[in-house]
């Protein structure tokens, strides 16, 4: 049964977040704050955390499972979209060319790029 | 037929199975043509869920009516991701003064550059609140996009091409740049290419893996705090 006692804290961490949202009106989702909850949490604790382990891993494979009844909807409204396809594909692909050139030359600037860098981390 | 159909679409397990066939339909379909690197599973399975609903003359609307209960998991799932942030605690700590630099810039852009582009080519708001998280890992930026008032669908199909483009952008930034360092590259591919970015970080190599789980959820968690705020500023939408 540790899955199902990892899934009560889970949930009561979402709960948590969806209090904690509702009392402070932050434009926040539960799961973010319950997420950085459950983090606080085990770090505060640091291990013991074997039946949230046992319930997180099994929910977090399904991730891609639990998205497909958003993703199959992009299939039902591609009529409603058709005017502004040019619009949509432009800003994704030319904004992502463009934030993937700043994130890397910031990390470079702010990193710094070594493969003394690459050792370090495979050695930790 | 149509009312068998109807009948059986009342009951959400209907939808469940349904969702569940086309997923393991979806991975074993990907590995049986062997799919290139580009095309994630998902989108296989989506297309497979897509052609069945369409065959069986199963509305959408009734179909996610459904299908919400199985969404109703993606709460606690986006809870559980808070394990593996924990456990890349060790990597935050030495690399937090770059990163707590580079992270909202870095994040911030990957929203303003597309919205900004869009808005340009004259996209109405609820399409610019729909691509906006577009560079966040699905369970977060579902929960963006409701907040924002966006299209849920179009956000995942945002999230998608997003995914592809930022494998195919890095790889060629990189080199360009001449960028050899697997932290940067898993930084660069989690924090643009969430979760499709961060499997192909897995290939390269586990430094560029494990920097790429941290990009990507430092990079949902300060666009679900930041994104809502700033989208209330007056002047952003128009």
């Amino acid at each position: 049964m540790p899955a199902l006692r990892g899934f009560l804290w889970l949930i009561g961490f979402l709960l948590l977040g969806e209090v904690l949202i509702t009392l402070t009106g932050l434009p926040v989702s539960a799961g973010v704050v319950g997420m950085l909850s459950l983090t606080a949490w085990l770090v505060l604790h640091s291990g013991g955390f074997d039946d949230i382990a046992a319930a997180a891993r099994p929910l977090i494979a399904a991730l891609a499972l639990l998205i497909m009844p958003g993703v199959v909807g992009i299939f039902f409204m591609l009529d409603e979209l058709a005017g502004q396809l040019v619009a949509i594909l432009t800003a994704l692909l030319l904004g992502t060319l463009l934030s993937v050139f700043t994130t890397l030359w910031l990390l470079r600037r702010l990193v710094g790029d070594d493969d003394a860098g690459t050792r370090e981390a495979i050695n930790e | 037929m149509s009312d068998l159909i109807t009948h059986l679409m009342a009951n959400p397990l209907a939808a469940v199975a349904l969702t569940l066939a086309a997923y393991f339909a979806g991975e074993r379909l990907f590995r049986a043509v062997r799919a290139p690197a580009w095309c994630p599973p998902i989108l296989v399975a989506a297309l497979l869920l897509a052609a069945a609903l369409w065959l069986l003359g199963i509305d959408y609307a009734d179909y996610h009516a459904g299908a919400g209960w199985l969404m109703l998991l993606l709460g606690p799932a986006t809870v559980a991701l808070g394990l593996p942030l924990y456990q890349q605690m060790g990597h935050i700590r030495a690399l937090w003064r770059p990163l707590l630099l580079c992270l909202p810039i870095a994040a911030g852009m990957a929203a303003l550059y597309a919205v900004g582009i869009a808005w340009l080519l004259g996209a109405p708001p609820e399409i610019l609140a729909s691509l906006a998280p577009k560079s966040v890992t699905a369970p977060i930026a579902i929960g963006i996009t409701e907040r924002l008032g966006g299209s849920v669908a179009l956000m995942m199909g945002g999230l998608l091409v997003t995914g592809v483009a930022a494998i195919g952008c890095v790889g060629l930034v990189a080199r360009w740049l001449d960028i050899r360092d697997e932290r940067l590259l898993g930084l660069a591919l989690g924090i643009n290419g969430h979760a499709l970015g961060t499997v192909r970080a897995f290939e390269i190599g586990p430094t560029a893996g494990a920097f790429a789980s941290l990009g990507m959820s430092l990079t949902g968690i300060i666009t679900a705090l930041l994104l809502p705020l700033a989208w209330r500023l007056p002047g952003l939408i128009g």
